[in-house]
């Protein structure tokens, strides 16, 4: 017999799925009244989209690219030092890892040109529970963000 | 990276390689949840990918994997499946549209509708899997005598379903 149905882990619901398992991150998730094709390609372009929505970030340059892995650099207000993240990038699926954070957004189409879009971000653990109470702290600024990649992609087209 | 080492970085937690994992995991995975839980099968994979990272220390042999992830999947996607069967009766099940599954034969997703979760899953151990009986009734916990009552029902269905 052939043609057995198959499920499927979408980009969104990878993240969904990482945010269970790590105790110190926080994610939210919104639908995008913008198309998939416009919200990722603003947001693949790491170097431009993250200062632009991200008020802790002053810049990010990419130092190292294979593929969908990358090495990036970026420079924040009140660190000295530039903090490097080991990144993994495709179409939908962005996840972004130093030592002490850890960033991840993934996206889907939906119909109607609108785009379900998830982002995560927090500390890169898995112990201890403890980390949990943080948890709101890291979905108030991921909120910020999300407001700020749909101010970033500018108001929604009108509608016929 | 190969397998063992993508287990052993996801092991000690490192988001990338967890990340790397579900992708290496997903066909698999998908298969069994799809077959299984049908409608419910990307909830049944994603709630899988979920105990299999929350467990993953667990499993000191890496080697081991696919039979655990096996388990795993099989006990979500049943547990979903179940659920669906009690919301539902099976006539209301069958007659659900199938346009959540474009390019599938319908006639295949239908028949795995008006089967019951416990049939549906001995028949993707067994013919999905390869299991033999008495492998399917030692991972489900039920008699082998049982899942050969269940696999002769699920294949008497669809005969009847295919009958030229």
């Amino acid at each position: 017999m052939t043609d057995w149905p198959t499920a499927q882990l979408d980009p969104v619901r990878q993240l969904r799925v990482l945010a269970e398992v790590l105790p110190g991150v926080g994610l939210v998730e919104r639908v995008l009244d913008i198309p998939y094709e416009q919200v990722w390609s603003f947001l693949a372009d790491l170097e431009h989209s993250v200062p632009a929505f991200d008020p802790m970030v002053r810049s990010l340059r990419v130092l190292a690219r294979d593929g969908e892995h990358l090495t990036v650099a970026t420079r924040m207000p009140h660190l000295p030092i530039p903090l490097r993240f080991q990144v993994e990038l495709r179409d939908g699926w962005c996840l972004m890892r130093s030592r002490p954070y850890l960033v991840g957004m993934a996206a889907v189409p939906l119909p109607g040109g609108r785009t379900h879009y998830a982002h995560l971000e927090g500390l890169p653990v898995r112990r201890p529970p403890l980390l949990q109470p943080l948890r709101p702290l890291f979905r108030r600024i991921v909120t910020g963000d999300i407001n700020g990649i749909t101010r970033a992609l500018g108001p929604p087209p009108p509608r016929e | 990276m190969g397998l063992q080492e993508l287990v052993g970085a996801a092991q000690r937690g490192d988001p990338l390689a967890m990340a790397a994992l579900l992708r290496a995991l997903a066909p698999y995975v998908g298969r069994i949840c799809g077959a299984i839980a049908l409608a419910d099968g990307d909830d049944a994979m994603q709630e899988t990918m979920i105990q299999v990272l929350r467990h993953l220390r667990s499993l000191r042999d890496p080697a081991a994997l696919q039979g655990w992830v096996r388990r795993i999947a099989v006990r979500e996607a049943l547990k979903l499946a179940r659920a669906r069967a009690r919301q539902l009766p099976v006539d209301h099940v069958a007659d659900q549209a199938t346009d959540d599954q474009p390019g599938l034969r319908l006639e295949l997703v239908d028949t795995l509708r008006q089967l019951s979760p416990d049939q549906r899953v001995v028949l993707v151990l067994r013919d999905l899997e390869g299991f033999t009986e008495a492998q399917a009734a030692a991972l489900l916990g039920v008699e082998t005598g049982t899942v050969k009552s269940r696999l002769h029902r699920a294949r008497r269905a669809f005969r009847e379903r295919w009958r030229p």
